[in-house]
C-alpha cells in the first residue's frame, strides 16, 4: 500500500474520536496489527469499522502498546512451559525422536458472558435430547416408529452396536462427556459444527492454556473478570461418581487410557493426576467372578466406574475387535450386568454420525417439544436424491464429507480442491451416497493470532465441554481451535491446528 | 499400588541411578586423566569400560574421546548415559500421574539438554563440567523425589530400585579393582595409590573415607569402607540394608505367605553384610563375594517380579 493510498484509506476509516485512535492499533493499518486484513468473515475482535468490539478493548490496548520483543519474549515462555510439562507430541520417523509441543497462541479467545449464557443453554437442550435419543433406539426406537428418523439410517450407521440394545445404562447418561464442535458463522452466530460423543479429547489444554496465558496477561485477566475453567477436574470426577453402581459407597473410579503411545497420553495422564484416580491400561484390568479387578502389588483391587478413553472397537476382545491388545476381555459383560459402569457408554457413536447430525433439530423438538437454540449448518444428505443431484452440481462449492468419518478425514474442501479431485470425490459419492454428506463452505469466524512478530487473523472454532451425570454441567468456555496456516479452515491437530485460550467473561 | 505403575517407579530409579552412575564415572576418569601419562591413563578407561558396560575393554580402537561418547552419548549403547536418562524418563512419562510435577519437569528437563548437547563441543570444551552437570542433575531429581513426592509404597518401589542398581553397579565396580584377574576375563595392572584414590572418588567417598580412616590409603581399609560401612551411602551395606527395608514396607496388604520368600532372600543378603568383616571376605575370596552379591541382588529383583508384578490370576487365587 503505498503512502497516499493509505491516507487515503485512513480518512475513510478515521474513527471519530481522536483520542481513542491514539491508544489502538487499527487493524491493517497501525503497526503490529497491519498485516491484520478483515474480510466478509466475521471477526471475532474487531468491528468492520476497524475498531475492537467493546469486550476485546482491554487486550487491544495492551497489544498496541507492547513492544514485539515482550510479546515474543511471552510467547516463548509459554512454549518452554509446554515443553517442560511434556504437553507434546512425538514426530515420528524421526531418529532422534523429537518431540514437538500442540501449537498454542498466546491471545485468548474472548466471548461475553451473556452470548456463553445462551451457548450454554444450547449445549444442555441437545446433549438431554441425544441422550433421550440413544436410550430410545437402544431400547423402543419410538423415534423410528414415529417416522421421525428413517430406520435404515439409525441401524445402519456405522456406530450402531447391536450389542447395546436393551443395555441399561445409569442415569440415562449415554454421553457422560461430550465436546460440541460449534463455529460462528458470517452472521456472529454460533452454531453446531459436529457432536463428539464417543471419546472427545482436548480439555487437557483448555486447562494449560489458562494456566500460561493468564501468566502471559495477568493484568488484563484481572480486569477482564475472566469464568474460570479451573474447576473441570472436580465437575467430572463428580460426574463420574454420580454413576456408580448403587451401594457402592467409596467407589473406585480409573481413567482407562491405550497407554504412553497415544497422542492424548498427556491429558489422559493430566486427568488422572487432577481427580486423584488410577490411571490404568488394559493389561492392568481384569474380569474375574464377574467383576473388573485391577492387578495391584497387594493382589487384584475391584473397579467401579472406567472412565475410558478408548474407542468402542478396542474395549473388549471378547466382544468388538478381536485383534485388540488394549482392551479388557469380559469386560462388556460386566458392563451390562452393570458390575461396572464404562464412561461413555458403548455404541454413542450413532448419534454423532453426520447424517444424523442432519435431524438432530428434529430430535429436539421431538423429545422436548422445544426449538433448538443453537442450529445446524445446513446440511444436504446425498442419501436424498434431490439433495445429491444439488452436491453433485455444486461441488466447487461444498464440503463432503463421509459419515462416520472424524478428524477432519475423509472429506473434500471444494473450492480448495482441484478439478481432478473434485471429480475423483464425486465418483465415490456417486458410488456410495448413503454414505456422504454436504454443507456450503462454511465461513468459521476469526481471531487475532501472533505470527511470526505480527498480529494476523487465522479462523478458529469453539469445542465446549459438557458434562452429564445426575446434572448436566458445561465449564465455560472449552477449547478454542485455530487454524494456524494463512487461509486454513482445518482446525484439526491432527492437521496443522493449534489452540488458544479461550475467556468467557463473567458478564 | 497398581504392579504396572509400581514395574514403572522401580525402573525409573534404577535407571535414573545407572545414568548417575555412569556420568559420576566418567566425570572422575576425565578429570584424572589430566593429570596421569598415558598407561596409567589408559588403564584407567579400560577399567571404567569393563566397570560399566558389556564392552570389550581391550578394543584397540577405542580412545578417549571414543570411550566417552560411547558410553555417554551413543543410543545404541543401551547403557550409555543418554539412553538411561531417555529410559527413566520413559518410565516417569508411563507414570506421569503419580510422580509429582517437579519430578517430571527436572528428568524431562535433563533428557532436553542432554539431547541438544553436541559431543563435538562438550569434548573440545570441558567435557568433566559437562558430567558434573549431568550427575548434579540426576541428584536433584532424586532430591526433589524425595522431597515433594508422598513416601508410601510408591516411593518404597523407587527406593528399591535405586538400592539394587547401586549394590549392583558398585559391587561391579570393586570388582575391577579388587578381584585378581579371571582366566577368561580381561587383565588389569594392578591399582596403584592414584587408581585407589579415582575408585574412592567414584564412589563420591573419597571424604568420607578420610574422615574415618583418614587419608591413609590401604586397599584393605578402601574394601572394607566400600563394602561394610554402614553409613556410607555408597557402601554396599548401605545399599543391602536399604533394599531389605523397601521390602519390607511394598505390597502392605498382599497375604504374609507371598511375602515370606522374598523378606528371607533380603534378610540373608542383609546378614551376610551386616555380621561379615573384611578379614573373612578376603579369605573366601573378594571375587565370589562380590558374585554372590550381585547374584542375589538378581534374584531378588526376580521374586519382586513373579510375587508383587507379573503375577497371574492363578497366582492369586491358590492363596
Amino acid at each position: 500500500m503505498s503512502t497516499d493510498e493509505r491516507a487515503l484509506d485512513q480518512e475513510l476509516d478515521e474513527p471519530p474520536e481522536q483520542e481513542a485512535a491514539g491508544r489502538f492499533a487499527r487493524p491493517g493499518l497501525d503497526e503490529p496489527f497491519d498485516a491484520y486484513v478483515l474480510d466478509h468473515t466475521f471477526d471475532e475482535c474487531f468491528l468492520p469499522n476497524r475498531w475492537s468490539r467493546p469486550h476485546y478493548a482491554p487486550l487491544h490496548e495492551l497489544l498496541s502498546s507492547l513492544p514485539v520483543e515482550e510479546i515474543q519474549r511471552r510467547q516463548l515462555a509459554c512454549e518452554q512451559s509446554f515443553l517442560h510439562q511434556g504437553i507434546t507430541f512425538t514426530v515420528y520417523g524421526d531418529s532422534k525422536a523429537t518431540e514437538k509441543i500442540i501449537p498454542t497462541d498466546l491471545l485468548p479467545r474472548i466471548i461475553t458472558g451473556a452470548e456463553w449464557d445462551a451457548v450454554e443453554r444450547g449445549l444442555k437442550q441437545r446433549i438431554k435430547a441425544l441422550n433421550l435419543f440413544l436410550k430410545d433406539i437402544y431400547h423402543d426406537a419410538r423415534v423410528v416408529k414415529d417416522g421421525i428418523i428413517p430406520g435404515d439410517l439409525v441401524f445402519g450407521a456405522k456406530h450402531f452396536r447391536n450389542e447395546m440394545v436393551g443395555v441399561e445404562v445409569p442415569l440415562g447418561a449415554y454421553v457422560s462427556v461430550c465436546g460440541t464442535d460449534l463455529i460462528r458463522n458470517e452472521a456472529g452466530e454460533f452454531v453446531v459444527l459436529e457432536d463428539n460423543l464417543r471419546v472427545p479429547s482436548g480439555v487437557s489444554y483448555m486447562l494449560a492454556n489458562r494456566e500460561v496465558v493468564r501468566r502471559a496477561f495477568p493484568s488484563v485477566f484481572r480486569q477482564s473478570r475472566v469464568r474460570p475453567v479451573e474447576a473441570y477436574p472436580q465437575m467430572l470426577l463428580e460426574t463420574l461418581r454420580s454413576l456408580a453402581p448403587a451401594g457402592r459407597e467409596n467407589p473406585r473410579i480409573v481413567l482407562l487410557t491405550p497407554g504412553v503411545f497415544n497422542s492424548a497420553y498427556y491429558e489422559h495422564t493430566f486427568l488422572a493426576r487432577q481427580m486423584g484416580i488410577e490411571l490404568v491400561e488394559g493389561r492392568d484390568l481384569l474380569v474375574h467372578d464377574g467383576f473388573v479387578c485391577m492387578r495391584t502389588t497387594s493382589g487384584l483391587e475391584r473397579v467401579d466406574v472406567i472412565y475410558r478413553r478408548i474407542d468402542d472397537d478396542f474395549a473388549d476382545p471378547l466382544v468388538f475387535r478381536k485383534d485388540s491388545v488394549l482392551g479388557v476381555p469380559g469386560m462388556f459383560e460386566a458392563y451390562t450386568k452393570g458390575k461396572v459402569v464404562v464412561a461413555n457408554a458403548f455404541g454413542n457413536g450413532v448419534a454423532d454420525d453426520k447424517a444424523v447430525y442432519a435431524y438432530v433439530p428434529r430430535l429436539i423438538k421431538y423429545y422436548l417439544g422445544e426449538d433448538a437454540i443453537l442450529q445446524n449448518v445446513e446440511t444436504y444428505l446425498c442419501r436424498e436424491p434431490s439433495a445429491l443431484n444439488h452436491v453433485l452440481a455444486n461441488l466447487d462449492k461444498l464440503v463432503v464429507k463421509a459419515v462416520g468419518e472424524s478428524g477432519g478425514y475423509g472429506m473434500l474442501v471444494g473450492p480448495h480442491a482441484s478439478e481432478a479431485e473434485r471429480a475423483a470425490f464425486g465418483e465415490k459419492v456417486k458410488a456410495d451416497p448413503d454414505n456422504y454428506i454436504a454443507q456450503p463452505t462454511i465461513s468459521l469466524s476469526r481471531a487475532p493470532c501472533f505470527i511470526e512478530g505480527k498480529f494476523e487473523a487465522r479462523h478458529i472454532d469453539l469445542r465446549p465441554f459438557i458434562l452429564t451425570g445426575a446434572e448436566t454441567q458445561v465449564v465455560p468456555g472449552g477449547l478454542t481451535r485455530v487454524a494456524l496456516r494463512r487461509g486454513s479452515l482445518v482446525v484439526n491437530s491432527s492437521q496443522g491446528g493449534g489452540s488458544k485460550d479461550t475467556w468467557v467473561l463473567a458478564d | 499400588m497398581l504392579s504396572r505403575v509400581a514395574d514403572s517407579l522401580y525402573w525409573m530409579a534404577r535407571y535414573a541411578e545407572r545414568a548417575e552412575h555412569g556420568a559420576r564415572l566418567l566425570r572422575v576418569r576425565l578429570e584424572a586423566m589430566v593429570e596421569q601419562g598415558d598407561i596409567e591413563s589408559s588403564e584407567g578407561w579400560r577399567r571404567m569400560l569393563y566397570a560399566l558396560a558389556d564392552l570389550d575393554p581391550d578394543d584397540p580402537a577405542a580412545d578417549p574421546r571414543d570411550i566417552t561418547y560411547r558410553v555417554a552419548f551413543e543410543r545404541t549403547n543401551q547403557s550409555s548415559v543418554i539412553s538411561s536418562i531417555a529410559a527413566a524418563r520413559d518410565n516417569a512419562r508411563a507414570v506421569r500421574e503419580l510422580i509429582s510435577s517437579e519430578m517430571w519437569e527436572q528428568i524431562n528437563r535433563q533428557y532436553l539438554r542432554l539431547t541438544n548437547l553436541d559431543f563435538d563441543f562438550v569434548w573440545s570444551s570441558n567435557p568433566a563440567q559437562t558430567f558434573i552437570d549431568i550427575g548434579d542433575g540426576i541428584w536433584f531429581f532424586q532430591g526433589i523425589t524425595h522431597s515433594t513426592m508422598r513416601h508410601g509404597e510408591g516411593f518404597d518401589f523407587i527406593e528399591l530400585g535405586t538400592y539394587i542398581e547401586r549394590a549392583q553397579l558398585i559391587a561391579r565396580l570393586l570388582d575391577v579393582y579388587l578381584s585378581p584377574p579371571q582366566d577368561d576375563g580381561p587383565k588389569f595392572a594392578t591399582p596403584g595409590y592414584f587408581d585407589w584414590i579415582s575408585l574412592l572418588k567414584q564412589c563420591t567417598g573419597f571424604e568420607a573415607y578420610a574422615k574415618v580412616y583418614t587419608a591413609q590409603i590401604a586397599w584393605r581399609k578402601i574394601a572394607d569402607f566400600l563394602i561394610f560401612d554402614p553409613e556410607f551411602p555408597h557402601s554396599i551395606r548401605f545399599a543391602v540394608d536399604k533394599v531389605q527395608s523397601a521390602l519390607e514396607q511394598i505390597a502392605p496388604g498382599a497375604p504374609q505367605s507371598r511375602r515370606a520368600a522374598i523378606a528371607r532372600m533380603a534378610g540373608r543378603m542383609k546378614a551376610s553384610v551386616d555380621f561379615g568383616s573384611i578379614d573373612e571376605v578376603v579369605q573366601g575370596g573378594i571375587a565370589p563375594f562380590l558374585t554372590s552379591i550381585q547374584k542375589q541382588c538378581e534374584a531378588i529383583h526376580t521374586a519382586v517380579y513373579t510375587t508383587y508384578i507379573s503375577y497371574g490370576l492363578e497366582d492369586v487365587l491358590e492363596r
